[in-house]
């Protein structure tokens, strides 16, 4: 029984809208991690992992754990790199659509 | 005719949250009385045994109801203010004075506890599973020595479910309008079960009050470890002058739209400063702080809860916080993939920079021309 629920299915709708569309598969170009990727604007990124991409990134199991205590992984720059070249490429087409 | 939106309130969660939640400084649990905590729609009791080990137990005594946080520590068991039941840290019933023999089904709920940074976590799960270790928030390098004694404070909000304070990690745009500070980069990272704001800002030089003020600048990493503990990391630059600040801010939900807001502050103690400095500096910032926790207060209690925000592309990822916030309301074998896999997200500030350094700049002009404008008449 989950514990947050929406009462119409317009809301579920959003919720795929917002979470799954226009996702673009990456494949990182050093790694075997594959990703969805969303470019709204040059500066903004979206990026949807999965437990087999994040096992397949070589950069993050490099950065196992951070000093401080701060195990959050911030970001893997080859990763980066692969989604700015699926830009160049235009496999990625810059753009949002009506907010998302 | 366009449709109209409508909004969906959705529906309260049926549970509390599975997770860690934080009842506060120990310490305080220490006195060798048995102290009342709020939670999870009822009320704990929280006490010390005579080896200064802490235990939190249901407050209500499975006798006839007592109020356990108003009876008494006797050795190492709470006893009940009403027939004087004696309950151990286990939970179990040590004893009954008045009685030949204790019942053997005399065990009440026992929180499984932990120490962390100094403060009481207590394990909470409607399936009552084992309490996961793994999951705990770190341990702070070098607290007891580098760091300021902690600030800590206890604010109950009532009219407001927590997820409302969630909503936060990736709210760009309320930093502006609320806290009175430019967030000029905003990212966020959800992993497993962990959810991170990297946020960069500066304060407002039009307003006073929360972060505004033209020489603040924040370099902010707060991570949720689970559904209630946050910690902060935040590089505050004030007037040049910079100070490594740690903000917990966590929470016990207490009923179905009310929670209690607990939050402490340590600062790095800079070098060269004596203890009384650096305490006064963490006093400080704990003040801002909290009237930072305030601005959102007062939005919350007036607000409507969302189950369908409307975004836009200046926003952050609401939609995937709350998937991710999803996974401490499931059951732990229907938890979906997509609640804990790894999800990134960059906020494109500029528009908003944009935008907003220029209304700062109207409204410093506005402000000049007032003040001018009362030279004149005096
Ligand atoms: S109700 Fe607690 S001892 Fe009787
Ligand atoms: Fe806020």
């Amino acid at each position: 029984m989950p514990g947050i629920v929406a009462t119409s299915e317009e809301t579920r709708q959003d919720e795929v809208r917002y979470t799954q569309a226009r996702l673009v598969e990456v494949a990182c170009l050093d790694c075997l991690a594959r990703v969805g990727v969303k470019k709204n604007s040059d500066h903004h990124t979206q990026i949807q992992w999965s437990s087999a991409a994040l096992a397949d990134c070589a950069e993050f199991r490099r950065a196992e754990t951070r000093p401080e205590g701060r195990d959050v992984k911030a970001a893997c720059p080859r990763l980066r790199a692969s989604i700015d070249a699926a830009v160049q490429s235009g496999e990625i087409v810059i753009g949002a659509e009506d907010g998302y | 005719m366009a449709d109209v939106r409508v909004l969906d309130k959705g529906t309260a969660p049926d549970r509390f949250a599975r997770g860690w939640h934080c009842l506060g400084l120990v310490e305080q649990f220490k006195d060798g009385k048995p102290h009342a905590v709020e939670a999870f729609g009822g009320k704990l009791v929280v006490f010390a045994d005579s080896q200064g080990e802490v235990h939190v137990l249901d407050g209500y005594c499975r006798h006839m109801g007592g109020d356990l946080t108003q009876g008494s520590v006797k050795g190492d068991a709470v006893a009940c203010p009403f027939h004087d039941w004696r309950w151990g840290g286990d939970g179990k019933c040590q004893g009954i004075p008045y009685a030949r023999r204790v019942p053997l089904r005399a065990r009440t709920q026992a929180y499984p506890t932990a120490i962390r940074n100094d403060q009481l976590l207590i394990w909470h799960d409607v399936e009552g599973s084992e309490p996961d270790h793994e999951i705990l928030p770190p341990e702070l390098p070098g607290l007891a020595e580098e760091y300021t004694d902690w600030t800590w404070k206890v604010v109950p909000i009532e009219g407001s479910h927590c997820r409302e304070l969630i909503d936060n990690v990736v709210d760009m745009a309320h930093f502006y309008y609320v806290h009175f500070s430019f967030p000029t980069s905003f990212r966020n990272v959800f992993e497993g079960h962990m959810a991170t704001q990297f946020m960069e800002s500066k304060g407002r030089p039009d307003v006073s009050g929360g972060y505004g003020d033209a020489e603040l600048f924040l370099k902010s990493e707060a991570t949720y470890y689970g559904p209630s503990y946050m910690i902060n990391w935040l590089d505050v630059d004030y007037k040049g002058f910079e100070t490594e600040v740690i903000l917990i801010n966590c929470h016990i939900p207490t009923g179905p739209d009310s929670f209690t807001l607990q939050y402490g502050i340590t600062v790095k103690k800079p070098e060269g400063l004596d203890d009384d400095t650096a305490n006064y500096i963490a006093k400080k910032y704990a003040d801002m702080f909290g009237g930072g926790f305030l601005q959102d207060v007062h939005i919350w209690k007036n607000k409507v809860p969302v189950a369908n925000p409307l975004l836009c592309e200046e926003d952050g990822p609401v939609y995937q916080l709350r998937r991710w916030y999803e996974q401490f309301y499931t059951d732990a074998a229907d938890i979906a993939p997509e609640m804990t896999d790894r999800f990134e997200f960059e906020v494109d500030t500029t528009k908003a920079n944009e935008y907003w350094q220029a209304e700062v700049a109207e409204n410093l002009a506005k402000k000049a021309a007032d003040e001018g404008a009362e030279m004149a008449e005096a």
